[in-house]
């Protein structure tokens, strides 16, 4: 028998429940030899309780990957890595495709310095018209791209990183939309706003009233007629 | 734990430092470890159905992270493209000489962000999806090369995007000695600069 295959029917023991000293002596004499240098100093091992159905499943993956100590070292190692940077595995799991999705939604990824700059450099060139007709328009494409209020909403929490609060109440007929960005200048705040109106436009709503300063958008929508 | 609640619960058998690390990260969210325990479980079984490992995941997610904090952005890509286009016309350089900075600064960020810059800025470049389809790199000891390729990009845009590589890699200590761009393709050789001994 190999040492990989006794760690296997090792560990397989142990995940069923039992818990015996010297098999874990016996592990922890074999198991240093298997390790990857990282592991050096690891040599001691502590147990996990965890739910049945789950330690199933994490022994039904193990044994396609490699044996189930090595699996459960990379998931806990992974875990320590997301909580080192601030972040819990489903957070992670759950952005996994932002990028994807973005880009599939035509968004591009750029600096910031790069987007506000050059905002402001085409609203003073092209004029206030044209770059409100543009954000408007664009907007307009988004709403009918994502058919609807809540998963647009949910797009820009998750694409639009420097806006700290997005907010869409209503009630009856009427909603009330906010945004706040500490970042944005009052040009981009503008722009930002056509495009929020243009979307929302686009999913049946239209501006009732409205205020838009440098950071703030607030906006007052009212259900479109025949929508 | 009650003797019917076991029956429902296995052991596992796991290295004692990263068992100890998470139970004082499970400590400080307020939660018992056998909840945090099951949670990062059911989020490996789901990384599982997605066909990818943990690594894979966080991988990509740490480079989202590094766009997060290193200040970037989403943004309507048909705007961009129509500003670039229509402010480029009439550019005395000081959009390719902000390309330029921006990348210098990302450079100075993963300098003191990454372990080894250079290969996390070409991770950046390969995953961060910045609408390359391709990003080819190749290194030996004495230069890094890089081949870009976007179905995209129009003329104005990869001249761009070569500006901001070159500002990355000149902040991370090489400067260019052949540069090819061509719409939607960049080819760039850098060399290591060497500062002479004093």
């Amino acid at each position: 028998m190999c040492i990989s295959e006794t760690n296997n029917r090792i560990e397989n023991h142990l995940i069923g429940g039992e818990y015996a000293v010297g098999i874990k002596s016996q592990a922890s004499r074999i198991m240093p030899e298997l390790k990857r240098g990282e592991r050096k100093g690891r040599e001691k091992r502590k147990s996990l309780m965890a739910r049945v159905d789950l330690a199933d499943k994490v022994l039904e993956i193990a044994s396609r990957r490699g044996t189930l100590y090595d699996y459960v070292n990379d998931v806990l190692e992974q875990a320590v890595r997301a909580e080192s940077l601030g972040v819990t595995l489903k957070e992670v799991l759950d952005d996994r495709w932002v990028i994807e999705w973005a880009r599939d939604a035509g968004f591009t990824v750029i600096p910031e310095k790069i987007v506000y700059d050059l905002t402001e450099d085409a609203y003073r060139k092209f004029g206030k018209r044209k770059m409100t007709d543009l954000w408007y328009e664009t907007g307009q494409w988004y709403g009918k791209y994502y058919e609807d209020l809540g998963k647009f909403g949910g797009s820009v929490r998750r694409f639009f990183w420097d806006i700290s609060e997005f907010k869409i109440s209503g009630e009856d007929e009427h909603l009330t939309l906010t945004c706040l960005s500490s970042k944005f200048s009052e040009i981009y705040t503008e722009l930002f706003g056509k495009f929020l109106e243009g979307a929302l436009n686009a999913l049946g709503y239209s501006i009732d009233e409205g205020e838009v300063s440098k950071g703030i958008i607030s906006l007052r929508f009212v259900k479109s007629k025949g929508k | 734990m009650s003797k019917d609640a076991s029956k429902e619960e296995k052991l596992i058998r796991a290295p004692g430092d990263l068992v100890s690390r998470l139970k004082e990260a499970a400590n400080r969210e307020g939660k018992t470890f056998y909840r945090y325990v099951t949670e990062i479980f059911e989020q490996a079984i789901r990384a599982y159905d997605m066909k990818h490992s943990l690594k894979e995941i966080l991988d990509v997610y740490e480079i989202l992270d590094i766009h997060k904090e290193a200040g970037a952005v989403f943004t309507p890509r048909d705007i961009l493209e129509y500003s670039v286009e229509r402010i480029s016309q009439e550019d005395d350089g000081t959009l390719r000489r902000l390309w330029y900075q921006t990348g210098k600064w990302y450079g100075v960020y993963l300098k003191e962000k990454s372990e080894y810059p250079v290969d996390t800025f070409t991770r950046l470049l390969q995953d961060g999806r910045w609408d390359l389809n391709e990003v080819t790199v190749k290194r030996n000891e004495e230069t890094v090369e890089f081949r870009c390729v976007s179905l995209l990009a129009s003329q104005e845009r990869t001249l761009l995007v070569r500006n901001f590589i070159e500002g990355a890699m000149h902040s991370l200590g090489y400067g260019t000695q052949e540069q090819e761009c061509f719409r939607g393709i960049i080819r760039l050789r850098f060399i290591p600069i060497v500062f002479p001994q004093p």
